[in-house]
């Protein structure tokens, strides 16, 4: 699995003329972006802004990427499967894994670009271990769970890009969820889109400065423990039926 | 085994092939003729444990290994031959270190220079074929299933390939081919079986099958 991971890595980076570069840019890139349209054009003067964008996003699009890149790996490992009797959570995992590397990547361009906005590492900075661990989990059963579907119906590939747009705009990347006045409506987003909850602990522990909430964190991990019981068994019920899908689709 | 119907109207499935009962001993070699769709491939894959029967049941001797070789299926474009190479071993089954003992015999099998540390999507079909040929024979499986993979590449590597192939053969492997080259079957193989819609028509000698086969 590691090395299906890293040669799909080193087979991306030879597609593009800057090759691993790319880690580096596509977050760099993204900061400058926000920037220029928040602002400069905007005129946004509060202060830390960007660096509240910055946390919101690069964290953001891990879950993102690796969801929507996740979500055809069945499908596109149809030629192996057809070749081969594999365990089929193997596919979606490399790309998981893939994703893993990159974002290490990302987490390294942000720290350092946090720190160096003065924002000084301390002990607290270890929060970041168990929300990390928290969204990577999360990761794994949501990647699985939209590789089957796509395997069942390949529409699912549009509703599953569209609902990381919907996401994005839901997780609090632009706005804060602390802003919000009303106490119903926080619940409701908590409970129903972990996303939230995982980037304002992200950002409570890199800008704030404070242990994130660890009731909620221990919710989403629950959350995600079993949503991915429910994909190891779904897997190893549909085995035969997930290449025969994917193969004749 | 039933499929999907693969076209048009909705997804009403239709039987590929029904109540066949099939035994392959040890050490057989078996060719397979039939005509285009009647399931020859589906067999292959029942066989090899990649697809599940609709009805009925599929039997291996304990420990008894099967793989399905397919000529070059699943490389990946921007990978050299060497890393795709790599990369089929490990997916066949093997640990890294047979899996790089390997490579250095697929790379004199395939003769292709220089390329072998190129990407492959700057490989002529020919090559391609070459690599895939050189690949599926790291398998060290004890029976071996193959779908009309001797026929790519030119004459010379046809004939390469089949010479190769029968110096795998041993007492102990047992090799199905699916083929729609007659030749293939009677020098390779020591039983055919000719498949129609509703099962096995005829199973004996190669020659004997290949006389009374008309596509």
């Amino acid at each position: 699995m590691d090395t299906l991971a890293r040669f799909r890595l080193r087979a991306e980076a030879r597609r593009f003329g800057l090759g691993y570069l790319w880690w580096l840019l596509e977050p760099l890139l993204y900061v400058g972006v926000f920037y220029l349209v928040f602002v400069l054009f905007l005129g946004n003067r509060e202060p830390g802004f960007l660096f509240f964008l910055a946390v919101g996003k690069l964290t953001f699009i891990w879950f993102s990427k690796t969801i929507n890149q996740a979500a055809l790996s069945l499908l596109h490992s149809r030629e192996i499967m057809a070749q081969t009797n594999l365990p089929k959570h193997l596919f979606p995992m490399a790309v998981i894994h893939e994703g893993l590397y990159r974002q290490g990547a990302v987490f390294v361009f942000l720290l350092i670009f946090i720190w160096a906005a003065g924002f000084t590492p301390d002990g607290v900075w270890l929060w970041l271990i168990p929300v990390m661990l928290t969204q990577y989990l999360l990761i794994v059963g949501c990647s699985l769970l939209a590789a089957v579907l796509v395997c069942l119906q390949r529409d699912f590939q549009m509703l599953i890009q569209l609902g990381m747009v919907f996401l994005l705009f839901m997780s609090g990347v632009f706005w804060d969820i602390n802003a919000i006045s009303n106490p119903k409506l926080i619940f409701w987003l908590e409970t129903l889109n972990p996303l939230a909850v995982l980037l304002d602990a992200y950002r409570e522990v890199l800008l704030r400065g404070s242990a994130p909430d660890i009731s909620k964190l221990l919710f989403i991990n629950l959350q995600a423990v079993v949503l991915l019981g429910l994909m190891i068994w779904l897997y190893a019920k549909l085995h035969f039926w997930l290449a025969e899908r994917a193969i004749t689709q | 085994m039933r499929y999907p119907s693969p076209s048009g109207s909705g997804r009403q499935a239709y039987s590929v092939f029904d109540g066949i009962n099939l035994e392959l001993r040890r050490g057989e070699r078996l060719g397979v003729v039939g005509r285009n769709g009647v399931g020859k491939s589906t067999l292959l894959r029942i066989m090899a444990k990649i697809f599940a029967p609709y009805s009925g049941e599929v039997v291996w001797a304990p420990n008894v290994t099967v793989s399905l070789l397919t000529l070059g299926l699943g490389f990946r474009p921007d990978l050299t031959g060497r890393e795709n190479a790599l990369l089929a071993c490990l997916l066949q089954g093997l640990s890294k270190q047979d899996a790089n003992a390997a490579l250095g015999s697929i790379q004199s099998f395939c003769e292709i220079g220089d390329f072998f540390d190129a990407p492959v999507r700057t490989y002529s079909t020919g090559m391609r074929a070459r690599l895939g040929f050189a690949t599926a024979l790291a398998n060290r499986s004890d029976v071996i299933l193959i779908d009309e993979t001797l026929g790519v590449g030119d004459a010379a590597f046809k004939e390469r390939a089949q010479e190769t192939l029968k110096g795998h053969m041993t007492e102990e492997r047992g090799i199905v081919i699916v083929s729609h080259a007659p030749a293939q079957i009677t020098r390779l193989c020591d039983r055919a079986i000719w498949l129609a819609e509703g099962g096995v028509r005829v199973d004996g000698k190669p020659e004997e099958v290949l006389a009374s086969y008309s596509p």
